[in-house]
């Protein structure tokens, strides 16, 4: 039975494939005719469809973009690894530049404070992913009943992810204030806990689930929309032989709906650990940092290093590794996105 | 293993399911509004209803929050207020029944400004520097366009604090920290990449064939670009735009980074906001409320484009 | 994806000269990276996270140019 599922899902696929094959033999061949067409027109017509060669034409498209970026992003990245082999401070301008090699980096690796920055980042993206993914993917599979007024409410639920995590962050801190906040009194409510017997921000075993709740309260619509997509990808014959097999539902959800859907979540898990490893406004403005260090995510420990401490060039070396690993992820990102654009 | 209820079609759920699902997503959606909801009421209370044990659900609405938001007031005697004639306007006579004086315009408004200016000219910029680049990609065959195109990418998942540090030292040498056109040309960059992911989607969609007649027509390039490419890539330049646009309104990072005054726009300014005795939260309230309220409306508006802005192009549906 | 039309030549380049199992090994490589830039446990793990990290980004970016 699964055996035929397996058959179905792989017929699709070739299907898929086949398709863009013939997609790509068409693009060919329009190519091919317009150059047929632009040789059977005479010369001067020719030479102004050409007009300039089409390797310069392209450059002239692209390049004020790719200057910007040069210019904006790429050369103060390539100031910060440099920065990065000295010992500048920002504070300081004048003072004179020693080249430390790389005791910056090491440093950076061996202080355990930054350390425990990167398991606080850990632990913040780790429950965040897996409470956005669970509830995301389970609203996705609801909305997919295609009940009446489902459009609508998907568009409600969709509205947290676009506003600013700053603003809203903020707003979040008065929501969480024990005696006259909303949080602790709707928790309160279902629980029957006084609601100024808590602090979220206050306290240190709380606080790092405070953010959690704000990020998966903004976050998981982003989920559940990459997810619909997913779910929505998947054709219904499969299902309709499925049925003829007779597999039961939970059986489909697991040979066939998770599997289809999974280059989605995978894309969406990806994005957001991205986006939760370099997280800095949100955790800013609710907690910064605090109490004492038990929020610093890596970026705030960053801020700190950098606009307080005023160690630019040891916080420009721990910019870098951060970017590095950004930069890993994002490889890994771009893959899952050419792979769920294929189909 | 016992599938009894075959009878319907397997792709149309059974009318329970549909109810459970339906009574399941309805009540997430309306406990993740909440926090909007109360942003709202907050910024109708007066500042001791906002802050009363147990939170009201039920007050007297009134505009302070938005009189505070835009105004500094100062405290002053009952006399001196009493001789002072007729209120002039609303907030004037909000102010006095709390013994306190309009001194000036608050900084929001500025702030505000300072966010429409940034958001739109990045805005502008980021599209027309993306269209003409996603055009490129789209019809050329440009050497190592992979490559690149990661590349243009990637700088968006740079993390924002780790280039903030030498486009920090860079301002400062340039003269541009706390300018608005240093904000706009940061903005513009991190938006590049967004905008030219999004438009070469939207443009790859256009077929060649009518360009390539138009040129055979005796149009250049660049006038087929411009005439016969842009209009047909409408729709797709300003759902580009409002992603772009939403970005630079609600940025944060950078600008509390590299911004103090001058060009300093809202996001960094709302959490400022302090009455007498710590936050002004129906203020606070306030200002959430009309900073967010645009961004509401560009949310419905796009919310057909929502999938494919969020995933840079890549997922349609 | 799994799928694959059947190839006449299998197996005609090295195993590390194919793109499909390197560039799995690189994101594994960068995957550990992160298990031990996050782990609570030995310091010395994380000290050496950025070393993995970074053997792992450039071992994809340069096994993502072989063919399939």
């Amino acid at each position: 039975m699964t055996a035929r599922i397996r058959e179905r899902t792989g017929q699709f696929f070739r299907m898929r494939r086949f398709k863009t094959q013939v997609k790509s033999v068409t693009d060919t061949s329009s190519t091919i005719l317009g150059e047929a067409v632009a040789r059977a027109t005479p010369a001067p017509i020719a030479s102004r469809i050409r007009g300039l060669s089409d390797r310069s034409m392209a450059w002239l498209f692209i390049t004020p973009a790719i200057a910007l970026l040069l210019a904006v992003n790429i050369f103060p990245l390539i100031w910060a690894i440099y920065l990065s082999f000295t010992n500048f401070r920002a504070n300081r301008p004048n003072a004179a530049l020693e080249s430390v090699g790389l005791s910056n980096y090491s440093r950076v690796l061996n202080d355990p404070n930054i350390w425990q920055a990167m398991q606080t980042t850990a632990h913040f993206v780790f429950w965040t992913i897996l409470l956005q993914t669970l509830i995301g993917f389970s609203l996705a599979y609801l909305i997919d009943r295609k009940f009446r007024g489902h459009a609508f409410w998907t568009t409600i639920i969709l509205v947290p992810m676009m506003l600013s995590p700053a603003v809203v962050g903020n707003f979040w801190r008065f929501l969480y204030q024990p005696q006259i906040g909303l949080f602790n009194h709707i928790v309160s409510f279902l629980t029957g806990i006084p609601p100024s017997s808590f602090e979220m921000l206050g306290s240190v075993r709380l606080s790092p689930w405070a953010i959690i709740i704000v990020d998966t309260w903004m976050w998981t619509p982003y989920v559940m929309l990459i997810c619909l997509a997913g779910l929505r990808s998947i054709p219904d014959y499969i299902y309709e032989a499925a049925e003829v097999d007779r597999a039961s539902l939970w059986r489909q959800f697991w040979s066939i709906t998770l599997p289809m859907a999974l280059p989605f979540i995978m894309l969406a898990v990806l994005f957001r650990g991205i986006e939760n490893f370099k997280m800095f406004d949100m955790v800013t403005l609710l907690t910064g940092g605090g109490p004492g260090s038990t929020t610093e995510v890596a970026s705030i420990t960053l801020k700190r290093e950098a606009f307080e401490s005023w160690r630019t060039g040891r916080a420009s070396a721990f910019a870098i590794i951060l970017f590095v690993a950004v930069f890993g992820l994002a490889n890994i990102y771009v893959k899952a996105l050419n792979k769920v654009k294929q189909r | 293993m016992s599938s009894v209820n075959t009878a319907h079609s397997v792709v149309e759920p059974s009318r329970t399911s549909k109810r459970i699902a339906a009574t399941i997503v309805i009540a997430y959606a309306v406990i993740t509004m909440i926090p909007l909801v109360w942003i709202v009421l907050t910024s109708f209370k007066s500042p001791p209803d906002s802050i009363s044990y147990p939170p009201k659900i039920v007050f007297q609405p009134t505009l302070e929050g938005y009189c505070n938001l835009f105004t500094t007031r100062t405290r002053q005697t009952p006399e001196y207020i009493t001789s002072l004639g007729a209120p002039t306007s609303t907030c004037d006579e909000i102010t006095r029944s709390r013994n306190m004086v309009i001194a000036g315009p608050s900084n929001y408004w500025p702030r505000f400004q300072n966010s429409l200016v940034i958001a739109f000219g990045s805005t502008f910029l980021a599209v027309s520097l993306g269209t003409l680049a996603a055009y490129g990609f789209s019809r050329f065959k440009v050497p190592l366009a992979e490559d690149l195109l990661f590349f243009i990418l990637s700088t968006r998942m740079m993390p924002p604090i780790a280039v903030a540090i030498p486009i920090y030292l860079m301002y400062r040498q340039l003269g541009l920290s706390d300018t608005a056109l240093g904000m706009i040309l940061l903005y513009t960059a991190v938006n590049v990449s967004l905008a030219v992911w999004l438009l070469k989607g939207f443009i790859d969609e256009i077929p060649r064939e009518y360009e390539e007649a138009a040129m055979i027509d005796g149009y250049t390039r660049m006038q087929a670009f411009f005439k016969v490419v842009l209009p047909q890539a409408t729709t797709g330049i300003a759902a580009t735009a409002i992603f772009c646009l939403i970005f630079a309104w609600n940025e944060y990072a950078f600008a509390v980074l590299l911004t103090s005054g001058a060009a300093q726009t809202a996001p960094p300014f709302i959490p400022t906001i302090i009455g007498e005795g710590g936050q002004d939260w129906p203020a606070v309230a306030a200002g959430t409320t009309i900073f967010v309220v645009p961004i509401l409306v560009f949310t419905i508006l796009l919310r057909k484009q929502l999938l494919r802005g969020i995933t840079f192009g890549a997922v349609r549906k | 994806m799994t799928a694959q039309t059947p190839v006449p030549s299998k197996q005609k380049r090295p195993f590390f000269f194919r793109r499909g199992p390197m560039e799995n090994i690189a994101t594994g490589l960068i995957g550990l990276g992160f298990l031990m830039l996050f782990q609570p446990f030995l310091l010395i793990f994380y000290t050496w996270s950025l070393v993995t990290l970074l053997a792992g980004t450039l071992m994809f970016i340069i096994v993502s140019k072989f063919p399939e």
